[in-house]
Parts: structure tokens; C-alpha cells; sequence
């Protein structure tokens, strides 16, 4: 794989740091009057998720990574495995339920989900920002009850758990924000 | 719109004029084309070839700062000076650096820098600035926000610190660790602070400045974290301003870059020192960009 000099790193370039793959979100050059010139660069491990800062000088170089992403359709799970297809080779991907554990509860079958591949490898699935999900469980809402408690939780047929507005029951479909885990608005 | 900011422009170096004259601090003009590039270490001098006479080509460079020829006028008894203009340096990169940029610097007669700090302040407020003035020095702000003794911590103690960070040990020389630790730890903190000033460096930091009581008598000031100037007690002897060239040369050359010749018109004009003074560079630019 390709070395990067830091300096040509762009928002967005995927590199190895640690043995993980990880995406540039920000790089900040530093150059103090009297010193050496350094990126202050913000940087998310894609198998962590987790966002880090690190300085490097601006001399460094790091290794590029083979991350690609894919907009992929979710067809089903049957247990252990989920399964997606590409929608223009047909090809289909079998994910294992590790690294889908995290966003689960947002798969809804038909749903065009990005997936990111390390190495040819599914390394984390990203689904829409908004999805459609069925209210399974909900306390029914009281009539009049509008004061004080605007909220109550609601279990998805997916098994996520969010909080929806009094009028909400069983059955109903609701939109819900996938990044924030919120209710949008009634489907 | 682009006459508001022309004016607005306009107005601000016409109250820093303003400021300058009040003080009798007399502005000067400096030559911009230089026989010998910066020594600065990791500061690169643009380089033009030029015909000087018929048929004869030498290569000059574009000053990358005023100081050298600020200082020869000092030197032969100009008193309290002050200059703006553009300045031109190599291999800038970034949002905050750029290849020509314009600089006020100046140099006040007999302060040390706490005085000219507080004379930076009144320039700041009478252009419109009042923020609280924050003044902490550099191994302050190292334990304040990194629990490190800068002062007292040694090269291979640091090496083990960044390595524990994640960041890059591969270091020859302790002022380029301390400067990767401040960048890592202590400068994202600046952000917190509108107007900060950090003085007493850590004497390997020296440069052009004195050495006191183990501190380099420098401060750099940072408006939103953002480094806006840096002042200096400058050095006063030839031989002290010929061993620094020496000694930033030496490093220049470690890393393969263009060797300076020792600049002989600056250290001639020495043969009496500098009068006692600090002197500082302001980027006139960023300054504009964190006060307006």
C-alpha cells in the first residue's frame, strides 16, 4: 500500500495507525514561530469507532489503507449471519453478527446500508440516518395525560429501545433517526 | 463589501500608526532583497536570481523577516523602531501559514518583556480588544495542563512521555519534543483563552533571545489559541548572534537544507552591541482574523 507524507493528508483518506485502519476527519497544520511544523490530526479508528487526536510531525510518513465502502442492500439475517447484496454485481456479502451488533436494531430488510471494507473485509456497517421501524411494545397513552410527561419508551420490532410522543401504539410505523437513536415523526 | 474590508483594513494599521506615534517609535523601511537566506532552522527563505549588472546573475532572497535589518539600524543608534510589512517565506502549508504575509515588528529601547507585553496589551485595546489578559509562563502551562516540569524533565524522560501519547520519539534534539508536547497538550488548550501570553521558555528554545536564570527571556502571545506574536530580550553582542547562526546552520544541515552564509553585513554593523531592547513580531493577518 501507498505511503502518505502528512502534510497530503485530506479529510477522508483512510490510513494504518496501530495495526487499525483508520479515516482522517480533520487535519490541523501547526507551525510554532521558532519550530518544526506539525498536523494536529482528528482521525476515527474504524474498527474501534472510537475518534482520537494525535500530533505528527509534519515530516512523518503513514501507510494508506485498502478501505473501501459499499452501498449495499440488507436482504436478512438467518441467526449468525447477515446477509447484503450489491445491487449492481448482485454479488452478496455475509457479515458476521459482530460487527453488526452495534446497529441491529436500524436493519430493516430492503434498506440501502454503507458498508466499509478493510482489505476486501467487512469492518462496519453504517444504515441510513433515517429508517422506518414498527412500534412493538408501547404503553398505551393516556388521554389528557399532555402535561408534564410528553414521552414514553417504545420497544421497535427490531428490539431498540427510544422514547415516542403519547399518541404513539402498537403497530404504528415511526420514523427514527439512526445517528441519535431518536423519534423523527410518524411514518 | 470588499471596500468595507479595505477600510476596515485601513483603519486599524492607522491606529496602530497612531499608537507607534504617540510613543515617538519611528517607523522605518527595510530592504526586502537580502544577499544571504534566513538561518532560521525550520524557516525557508524564497530565492530569486537576479541580474545585477550586465551578463552578471547572483541570487538574492526575499526577507523573511525585518529583524537583521532592524537591528543594524538599532545598532548604530536609531532608538525605539517599528516596520510593517510583507514577508516572504518557503514550504509554508496550512490555513494559518502562507508564503507572504504581512508582519509589524518592533523594538522598544530598555524594556524587558513583561514590559513590552504590557505595551502589546494597550495596542490590543486601543484596537478594540477586552479580553481578560491571561500571562503564565511556559513551564505553567506545562504543569498546569500536561502535569510535565518542562524545565527540569530531560530528553529521554520526554522521549517516554510522547511515546506513551503515541507520538513520534524520533527527536535529536529536546526543543523539537517540547515543542510536540506543547502542540499536543498545551496549545489545544489555548482555545479556551482569548488572549494569552507565554513567556520564560525553556532555554533550549533560546534563539535570538536572552538566557536568565535557566529561561530564554521570550513570550509568544495566542489569541484563541491561535500564535499571533512572538517578542524576544534580544541578544546585544556580535559573538552571541555569530554563535547562534553557527549553531542553527549545524542543525540545517542535518536535515539537508540550504546552508546560510554567515550574514558578515549584519554582524559588522555590531561592533558595538545592540542597546539593551525586545523586540516582537505580530502577524498583521492573523491578528485581523482573531479580532474582527
Amino acid at each position: 500500500m501507498d505511503k502518505y507524507s502528512i502534510n497530503h493528508f485530506k479529510n477522508g483518506l483512510k490510513f494504518i495507525l496501530d495495526s487499525n485502519p483508520c479515516s482522517i476527519l480533520n487535519n490541523e497544520i501547526v507551525k510554532p514561530g521558532k519550530g518544526q511544523a506539525f498536523n494536529r490530526v482528528k482521525f476515527k479508528d474504524l474498527i474501534t469507532g472510537k475518534i482520537l487526536i494525535k500530533t505528527f510531525k509534519s515530516s512523518e510518513f503513514l501507510e494508506g489503507a485498502d478501505v473501501m465502502e459499499l452501498d449495499l442492500q440488507y436482504l436478512y439475517n438467518d441467526g449468525n449471519s447477515w446477509n447484503f447484496m450489491d445491487l449492481h454485481s448482485f454479488e452478496q456479502y455475509i457479515i458476521d453478527g459482530t460487527i453488526v451488533s452495534g446497529v441491529k436494531g436500524y436493519l430493516v430488510e430492503q434498506d440501502i446500508c454503507i458498508v466499509t471494507l478493510w482489505n476486501d473485509n467487512p469492518i462496519s456497517i453504517t444504515p441510513p440516518n433515517h429508517v422506518i421501524l414498527e412500534v412493538f411494545d408501547t404503553d398505551p397513552g393516556l388521554k389528557g395525560d399532555t402535561v408534564g410527561t410528553s414521552a414514553k419508551p417504545a420497544t421497535m420490532n427490531t428490539g431498540v429501545v427510544l422514547q415516542v410522543p403519547l399518541f404513539v401504539s402498537i403497530g404504528d410505523k415511526v420514523k427514527v433517526d439512526t445517528r441519535i437513536n431518536e423519534y423523527v415523526g410518524r411514518a | 463589501m470588499m471596500r468595507n474590508t479595505l477600510i476596515n483594513k485601513q483603519l486599524i494599521i492607522q491606529k496602530i500608526r497612531e499608537f507607534f506615534r504617540k510613543q515617538e517609535v519611528l517607523e522605518v523601511q527595510t530592504p526586502i532583497l537580502q544577499n544571504t537566506s534566513t538561518s532560521d532552522v525550520y524557516i525557508d527563505s524564497i530565492s530569486l536570481t537576479i541580474n545585477s549588472d550586465i551578463g552578471i546573475q547572483s541570487i538574492q532572497y526575499l526577507h523573511t523577516s525585518p529583524e537583521l535589518e532592524m537591528k543594524k539600524l538599532l545598532a548604530q543608534g536609531s532608538g525605539d523602531i517599528y516596520q510593517i510589512c510583507q514577508v516572504f517565506r518557503n514550504n509554508e502549508y496550512g490555513e494559518q501559514n502562507f508564503n507572504e504575509f504581512t508582519l509589524l515588528e518592533y523594538y522598544r529601547l530598555g524594556f524587558d518583556i513583561h514590559q513590552l507585553m504590557d505595551d502589546i496589551v494597550n495596542l490590543l485595546q486601543m484596537l478594540g480588544v477586552q479580553d481578560k489578559v491571561y500571562q503564565l509562563s511556559y513551564a505553567q502551562v506545562f504543569s498546569q495542563y500536561a502535569n510535565i516540569d518542562i524545565l527540569n524533565t530531560d530528553i529521554g524522560s520526554l522521549k517516554i512521555i510522547a511515546s506513551k501519547l503515541g507520538l513520534s520519539t524520533d527527536s535529536i534534539w529536546i526543543e523539537d519534543l517540547q515543542m510536540l508536547l506543547f502542540v499536543h497538550l498545551v496549545e489545544p488548550k489555548l482555545k479556551n483563552l482569548p488572549l494569552c501570553f507565554i513567556y520564560d521558555y525553556p532555554k533550549s528554545q533560546s534563539t535570538l533571545a536572552k538566557v536568565r536564570n535557566q529561561v530564554a527571556k521570550r513570550f509568544e502571545l495566542y489569541l484563541n489559541g491561535v500564535e499571533v506574536a512572538n517578542g524576544y530580550d534580544e541578544l546585544q553582542t556580535k559573538d552571541e548572534y555569530q554563535q547562534v547562526f553557527i549553531c542553527e546552520n549545524n542543525k540545517r544541515k542535518q536535515f539537508s537544507k540550504l546552508i546560510s552564509e554567515i550574514d558578515v553585513s549584519f554582524l559588522s554593523k555590531l561592533s558595538k552591541p545592540l542597546p539593551q531592547c525586545t523586540g516582537v513580531a505580530i502577524g498583521i493577518n492573523r491578528l485581523l482574523t482573531q479580532i474582527n
